[in-house]
């Protein structure tokens, strides 16, 4: 099935250098990026990534929670992220990974130098695989915020960072998911670097009712790519 | 019709999992065809070294295949604290109406979204290195015997050319 994709929409991704986020201007190109025709090479992609990516805590329904003495710290979410593309069209058997920071705003990273405590039941990282229809399921604890070293006072809000490949090269997506609510969404330089207000919308997760001992967040990803002829040169 | 936005792409921050960025860098094992090794270090601006920066491959197969069920065509790295990271995997062969080729993608903290390039392995027409002035910054250098050197400068002298799709 041939894919197409489209250019991104300025709207709806972020430009690249943020006055808010100071590595962006050592690290994105100062020249324009370039256009390209594109074929087989970007139009196509790995198969079956899950046999080369396992899944790590549980395939379909990921747990870092615990239970019990093991029980991290904090409050117990369920994450149901469903991935489809542009056509809305789920996407079965593709690998999802999922990481974030313990209910203290500290990551299980060497690099995380805050000084917050670590939690010996938790470990913020899994890998998991779509079921039929796109979805998978995480039973976590809700990440806490924390200060970014050196900018004087970015806060990052509650988030959990996704990553997720689609029907090819060019539709791979690496994003963040936030809470409904948290007064530090309204001021992070990375939700608010998206212009479009639906766009950034669309990454805060959804509350949904819930009679277990859960919280309960859906939310949607939509990678890039749609059925139809791309324009060969 | 449905028509759905795609997601906004956001950083990958700085604190990629290990266990995530660790044991996809090897293509070749059990793949036909000529075994090369992929070197390379990433900078930014002012050619400081980064560390943990994630880079993921995807090529042909030695016959110029993106189809091949038998070689898995894509990878995964991360570099050390010098800013290095390493690929073994084979070499690919010309698909049809391109020239021999590695696609890159970068993720990184600072990046709003990840990156595109292209390596190739010596000036040849091709319609995506048609497009790029700086073609020499696309072409991997020779580093010994099947192995190639590939450095990607994200800012700055010798910016390396990135595309947008």
């Amino acid at each position: 099935m041939a894919i197409r994709i489209e250019p991104r929409d300025p709207l709806t991704q972020a430009q690249g250098v943020e006055a808010g986020y100071a590595q962006t201007a050592r690290r994105w190109p100062s020249q324009p990026l370039l256009r390209r025709p594109l074929g087989a090479s970007e139009l196509s992609g790995p198969q079956q990534l899950a046999r080369r990516l396992p899944p790590t805590g549980g395939g379909k329904l990921g747990d870092l929670a615990g239970y019990g003495d093991k029980r991290a710290i904090g409050q117990l979410v369920r994450l149901r992220v469903r991935v489809l593309d542009e056509d809305g069209a789920p996407l079965p058997g593709t690998v999802v990974e999922a990481w974030h920071c313990n209910a203290a705003g500290k990551y299980i990273h060497p690099n995380d130098t805050h000084d917050a405590p670590v939690d010996p039941n938790f470990y913020g990282a899994a890998r998991l695989v779509a079921g039929d229809s796109g979805l998978v399921e995480l039973r976590t604890i809700k990440p806490g915020a924390y200060p970014v070293p050196d900018t004087g006072g970015w806060w990052r809000p509650p988030h959990v960072h996704l990553s997720v490949w689609g029907r090819v090269w060019l539709s791979r997506l690496v994003t963040q998911m936030f809470f409904p609510g948290e007064p530090l969404n309204e001021a992070d330089a990375i939700l608010n670097a998206i212009r479009d207000p639906g766009a950034r919308e669309r990454c805060i997760a959804r509350l949904v009712p819930s009679k277990s001992t859960e919280m309960i967040f859906e939310h949607q990803l939509v990678v890039r790519g749609r059925k139809g002829s791309a324009a060969l040169p | 019709m449905i028509r759905l936005i795609p997601t906004a792409e956001m950083t990958l921050g700085p604190f990629f999992p290990r266990e995530f960025a660790e044991g996809a860098n090897d293509l070749a094992q059990g793949a036909s065809g000529e075994i090369i090794e992929i070197t390379g270090r990433i900078s930014e601006l002012d050619g400081k070294a980064l560390d943990n920066v994630i880079v993921e491959i995807w090529q042909a197969d030695a016959a110029g295949r993106f189809d091949n069920p038998a070689f898995p065509g894509w990878g995964r790295a991360a570099t050390d604290a010098q800013g290095n990271y390493r690929f073994r995997t084979i070499r690919p062969g010309a698909a049809p109406g391109r020239a021999p080729h590695v696609n890159f993608l970068i993720l990184y903290s600072g990046l709003m979204r990840q990156l595109q390039t292209v390596m190739f392995f010596e000036d040849a027409a091709d319609p995506a290195l048609n497009v790029v002035k700086a073609k020499e910054r696309l072409i991997a250098k020779p580093d010994g015997q099947n192995r190639y050197r590939f450095d990607i400068r994200l800012r700055g002298a010798d910016e390396t050319p990135f595309f947008d799709d």
